[in-house]
């Protein structure tokens, strides 16, 4: 594929790109520019991290699960262009020196570029901008330090760049969704990538071949979120970075879940479309999209369908989703905040749920009128607890009905042990969700993300 | 003050300070070369293909269709692997493993080499390999602790801890009127620093250069001439920065020798970069153990023996085994000791030291049995760990060469508010309904030292450049190192050009045991020393300098001048003294190690006190540290700033070894489900909060010359014993298997 972009401000024009290659391999074994570090070649830890802005602003991503063409007509900044073009240090590497926030180094370029962009976006909440990057010296303190040290120094101007709008290649990246739609109905075979979070460790961590790739990261139209009248709609290209912002006020709860949902690099690439449509069973959005009665919109050519998101997901690796046809967005009825997410994991940040509970309960004179409950982890699929779900509606909204439900958690799930947690420990957390669930209803000061630090 | 300085050299201008690093430009920046940074011309990529299974043999490799892939160059099976000099089953230095370097076609563990591709690129090296395709014939694996016999071993060096028996521990048990005996269990880790292991090899003629990350630049040259049969000397090890050791990088491995018998074989560099996933398996880990602790006191809370049985796992074809049960030698003043070790052989790669090794594992379960011991007399856990506070070391009686643990546990314990603590458990609940729980665990670690050597010179401008192949792993040595250089020439420190981080230079000793800093140290303070001697015996010679004749009196260097000890109004400017003497340079050297006789005189440890405050969800057991102290006394402290960082990466060390850091294996087919760091985890930044470390002042005046301890492994003991305690102090759950896990805590 053919490839252009800013990469450190200045130009560079690539041609017949192995669609596949990663921008990390590209840097240092291509470009020479080996500032940028590879820890683990799947997302996981940050020493790749790099700067990249189009017209919605500057992200810190990995590099290391970029593919090339997702840069087209994009602006890129690596550990090498964070200081000034005459050698400047930037304020957060000036920082760094002097609070002593680097001990091995290794980290140490990472940790600078997720530092810029912050400081770039004016964004203080050091604690998230830095929760992707792995140390495994210095512990993070004199990193936060630095970081709180800078921020009130002026961003550079070097640091403000806007990216030339170039066409890419519309057979592999495709402008809009009707185009998509047409190129995809005719290659149904080709691998749609979208953030690249997961695909891209098809590549990097399984060593697949993906001979045909369709990018969607061009259609703009699949980005937009919308308030309509069914609900808000959010295009499947919407990234997780502002799938939070959209719902921070609407349900504040599973907003605080999308914050511990990857980690910001990883928001900022992965799309809510991508986490739906590779049917995980345990992604994190579905639970909390089935609780609140989402309808997800699927679209083949021309014709579109839609359902209610928990009918997707039929078995393990298996989605209602026909060849040629993809996910074109999710709509979440307008409706008053009842939503609870509980993501359980062993590591506070990036960790993947050992079980991830949604529940949504209506209570209309002292009594369940409605209960979605939901859960990943639990199951091949991210499924609803019905016999729960049956046990409590219409009974008073009481501890007894908490406990009366006990015997259909077994009817509902038959939950796996694995490294995450065991089989028992799953079963009693999703009780255990129900009745935190309750206690925090009837105002008794408890949440779980308040043990953070 | 009692010291054993050179009177001469005045010590503490630049040493004390809390300087930044003098390589934070470099590594903020990305200009910082690691290893797999170097790309010379005509290079190739190698990568070895990982055994999936565990145990068995290979039976198949499509080596004709990795051969046919464009760019690949070579394919090594061990049907086709060129001969090496030395066996990969001998052990020609002091951290030498026995390794697979494609001997034959068995397997010994999941992730051993089991062919090497070369290719010109890298994708077409990783193409090559997956394009072997290897068949294999499956044996049944043993990856469990419980899958074989613990056999017991004479100890035989390096990785075979001793048993070591101090009193009469019968008697110990037989006089007890309260006693415990608990097993626990911790899981097995792997390294993981931030940059795999990497090598670049480069051959001219019977010469080798690699660029890699070693701890141990000397010994990695011995290791690699003799499996080349090439001499010492021939061999060239650059290693300027590593992304992190933690003792992983200290030992020649399998793949390593691969990769540079791939650049002898092709005649061109060869490149190979360990992926992450390829990092548990054939670079060490630190072994499984399952440790019993058999305690005993009187009605006082006094101990009547200490009985540690550590058995730990290594691998089929290596005995590497973690010393555990060492930690409960030297610590408590218990009427008797034992500690014994056995070990399992199973179907892993071979364990090896990995940060603190033998005291973490074995304090955790040292200081999680001493609180059981604690409850069950109805003590505080700090009272008991006092009234058994040694004066000498126990066992043996030898003085401590010095030991502020007692102001540890006092400072400590302050900062915590340790005194507020209730001592039945499940007693604290936080605004939000959290249960909380504080525990305390003692930490040490001994203070060994290892041979170095160290050169300076004068310069006639004043001046100085300092040589020795020591190695910044992070902690800070080309920052710590230099400060001590600069104050035994008496100069700024902008004044030193320190030389380190590759071989060819005087021997800077190994990066490991916490005893860097106070060996290389040495040398580099005995050779300024041997520079400032002789730049005063010039002066005093010369009646034209204001310190003629003062030799008797001593001189004092301090910021490029020497000055008459005890009248400092005389003293003269180096560059004077050496303009006058020609202008030459005046080289000095020096070594350090620490002498048998020295060794014997006094027990030396470094000791701390960590203190730990858990929050815990009743419902849902989600466990984070809220809050630890860690208050150490490590002796001289050469830089604060590095020092503290060092602790606290230690503490933060012992959070992921009581809460998450667990390879998982399938022991069914033997090989380790969590290899990445998805699944293997390692603390993020919200794990981490309120950390707090005090450096409790202490002088030693017999450790080593300058009094330094040590501060690079401390810290992840008693911090994982602190944390164990304060679970159960907040559940009244005594969980006895490390990492503890969410499910550990369910009660219902």
């Amino acid at each position: 594929m053919d490839i252009d972009f800013l990469l450190n401000g200045e130009s560079v024009t690539l041609r017949g790109v192995e669609p596949t290659r990663t921008l990390l391999d590209w840097l240092r074994e291509e470009r020479g520019l080996r500032g940028t570090k590879e820890g683990c070649n799947e997302g996981d830890c940050g020493a790749c991290t790099v700067m990249v802005t189009d017209d919605r602003g500057a992200r810190a991503l990995n590099a290391c699960i970029l593919f090339m063409p997702q840069l087209q007509g994009k602006a890129v900044r690596t550990v090498e262009g964070i200081a000034g073009p005459k050698g400047e240090l930037h304020p957060v590497q000036q920082a760094m020196i002097d609070h002593h926030g680097s001990q091995c180094g290794f980290c140490t370029p990472g940790f600078v570029v997720s530092m810029a962009v912050a400081h770039l976006n004016g964004d203080t909440g050091h604690d998230d901008a830095l929760a992707g990057n792995l140390c495994r010296c210095t512990g993070y303190a004199p990193i936060v330090r630095a970081a709180e040290a800078a921020a009130d120094q002026p961003v550079p101007d070097w640091m403000r760049e806007l990216p030339e709008g170039l066409i890419a290649d519309p057979q592999h990246a495709p402008e809009s969704a009707d185009a998509l739609a047409e190129l995809y109905e005719a290659r149904p075979e080709a691998t749609l990538v979208a953030g690249a979070t997961d695909v891209g460790l098809w590549v990097t961590k399984l060593m697949k071949e993906l001979p045909d790739l369709i990018f969607l990261n061009r259609c703009k139209d699949l980005q937009e979120i919308e308030e309509t009248a069914l609900g808000l709609r959010i295009g499947a290209g919407v990234t997780m970075d502002r799938v939070m912002e959209a719902v921070k006020t609407r349900f504040p709860s599973y907003a605080g879940m999308i914050r511990r949902y990857g980690s910001a690099q990883v928001r900022n690439a992965a799309t809510i479309g991508g986490n739906i449509a590779n049917g995980s069973p345990i992604g994190d959005n579905p639970p909390a999209l089935i609780a609140l009665d989402a309808t997800l919109h699927l679209r083949k050519g021309d014709a579109r369908r839609e359902m209610p998101i928990g009918e997707f997901f039929i078995d393990y690796g298996k989605q209602d989703r026909q060849p040629g046809e993809f996910v074109e967005a999710v709509t979440i009825p307008a409706q008053a905040d009842r939503l609870k997410v509980y993501k359980l994991s062993k590591r506070f940040d990036q960790d993947i749920s050992a079980v991830c509970g949604a529940f949504r309960i209506r209570v209309e004179e002292g009594r369940v009128s409605e209960a979605r409950i939901a859960f990943g982890g639990m199951a091949a699929v991210p499924k609803r607890a019905t016999a729960v779900e049956r046990a409590i509606t219409g009974k008073p909204w009481t501890d007894e009905t908490v406990m009366g439900a006990w015997d259909a958690w077994e009817k509902d799930f038959a939950p796996l042990s694995d490294m995450r947690a065991s089989a028992e420990y799953r079963l009693d957390a999703a009780r255990n969700m129900l009745s935190r669930y309750l206690l925090e209803d009837l105002g008794a000061p408890s949440n779980v993300l308040e043990v953070m630090p | 003050m009692p010291d054993t300085l050179d009177p001469h050299v005045r010590f503490g201008s630049n040493s004390g300070q809390p300087v930044t690093r003098r390589d934070g430009l470099a590594k903020v920046t990305g200009t910082a070369t690691f290893a797999a940074d170097n790309t010379p011309d005509n290079m190739l990529y190698a990568v070895f293909v990982p055994a999936a299974i565990a145990r068995g043999r290979v039976t198949g490799l499509d080596t004709e269709a990795a051969a046919a892939h464009p760019g690949v160059t070579h394919v090594l099976t061990p049907q086709n692997r060129p001969p090496l000099q030395g066996d990969p089953s001998d052990k020609p230095t002091m951290f030498s493993f026995r390794f697979e370097a494609l001997q034959d076609d068995s397997v010994r563990y999941a992730g051993q080499p089991i062919a090497l591709v070369v290719a010109e690129t890298l994708e077409a090296a990783n193409e090559g390999a997956r394009l072997l395709n290897p068949k294999y014939e499956r044996l049944t694996p043993r990856t469990d602790i419980d899958d074989a016999e613990p056999y017991a071993f004479e100890a035989a060096g390096f990785g075979l801890p001793a048993n070591t028996v101090h009193g009469n521990p019968e008697a110990g048990h037989a006089s007890a009127a309260q006693a415990i005996d608990v097993t626990y269990e911790t899981a097995p880790q792997y390294h993981n620093a931030m940059e795999t292991h990497a090598v670049v090899a480069k051959w001219e003629g019977d010469h080798l250069t690699l660029d890699m990350p070693s701890q141990a630049i000397s010994m990695s040259c011995a290791g690699f001439a003799y499996y080349f049969g090439i001499p010492a000397e021939n061999v060239t090890v650059r290693s300027p920065y590593l992304g992190g050791g933690f003792g992983s990088k200290a030992i020649p491995t399998g793949p390593y020798v691969l990769a540079i018998l791939a650049a002898r074989m092709t005649g061109r560099p060869v490149k190979m970069m360990l992926t992450r996933q390829q990092m548990f398996g054939p670079v060490g880990h630190r072994g499984q153990t399952r440790q019993r602790l058999r305690l005993g006191a009187d009605d006082t809370g006094r101990l009547t023996v200490i009985d540690h049985e550590g058995i730990a796992a290594t691998s089929t074809f290596d005995d590497f085994v973690e010393p555990a049960a060492n930690a409960s030698q030297g610590i408590y003043a218990a009427g008797a000791l034992r500690s014994t070790h056995r070990a399992v052989k199973l179907d892993i790669g071979t364990p090896g030291p990995m940060r603190a090794p033998g005291e973490a594992s074995g304090s955790a379960v040292l200081e999680c049995a001493l609180d059981e011991l604690a409850e069950k007399l109805g003590l505080d856990p700090l009272e008991l760990r006092l009234k058994n506070y040694a004066e000498t070391e126990p066992g043996t009686g030898k003085p401590y060469s010095s030991k502020a643990l007692r102001e540890c546990y006092a400072q400590g314990a302050e900062r915590f508010g340790w005194n507020s603590r209730p001592r039945a458990p499940g007693q604290m609940r936080d605004e939000d309904g959290l249960l909380v729980g504080w525990g305390m665990g003692t930490a040490f670690f001994p203070c060994p030292m290892f041979m170095a050597e160290a050169n300076a010179t004068l310069r006639a401008d004043s001046t100085a450049v300092v040589e020795t192949s020591a190695v910044d792993m992070g902690q800070g040595a080309w920052t710590a190192l230099a400060q001590i250089a600069a104050d035994s020439l008496g100069l700024p420190l902008d004044k030193v050009d320190f030389q380190a981080g590759r071989s060819g230079l005087p021997d800077g000793g190994v990066a490991g045991g916490s005893g860097h800093t106070a060996t290389a140290g040495g040398a580099l303070h005995a050779a300024g020393g041997d520079v400032i001697r002789q730049l005063g015996e010039i002066a005093a010679a010369d009646p034209d300098s204001p310190l003629y004749g003062a030799g008797n009196a001593g001189f004092v260097a301090r910021d490029g001048r020497l000055y008459v000890a005890g009248d400092e109004s005389r003293s003269e400017a180096y560059t004077d003294i050496l303009a006058r003497s020609g202008g030459a340079e005046i080289a000095g050297n020096g070594s350090a190690s620490r002498a048998p006789e020295t060794a014997e005189q006094h027990a030396m440890n470094a000791h701390g006190a960590v203190f730990a405050e858990v929050k815990i969800d009743p419902d849902l057991c989600q466990m984070r540290v809220t809050r630890l102290v860690g208050a150490f006394a490590a002796g001289r402290i050469i830089n604060p700033r590095l020092a503290e960082s060092q602790l606290f990466g230690g503490m933060i060390w012992g959070i992921s070894f009581a809460l998450h850091e667990e390879a998982r294996h399938d022991h069914k087919r033997g090989h380790i489900v969590n290899a990445d760091l998805a699944g293997y985890h390692v603390p993020v930044n919200a794990d981490v909060s309120g950390l707090d470390v005090i450096t409790v002042h202490e002088e030693d005046p017999y450790v080593n010359a300058l009094g330094i301890k040590g501060v690079g492994e401390i810290g992840i003991t008693g911090t994982v014993g602190a944390i164990g305690n304060a679970i159960w102090h907040a559940t009244g759950k005594r969980v006895r298997r490390f990492p503890i896990r969410i499910e550990d805590l369910l009660t219902s």
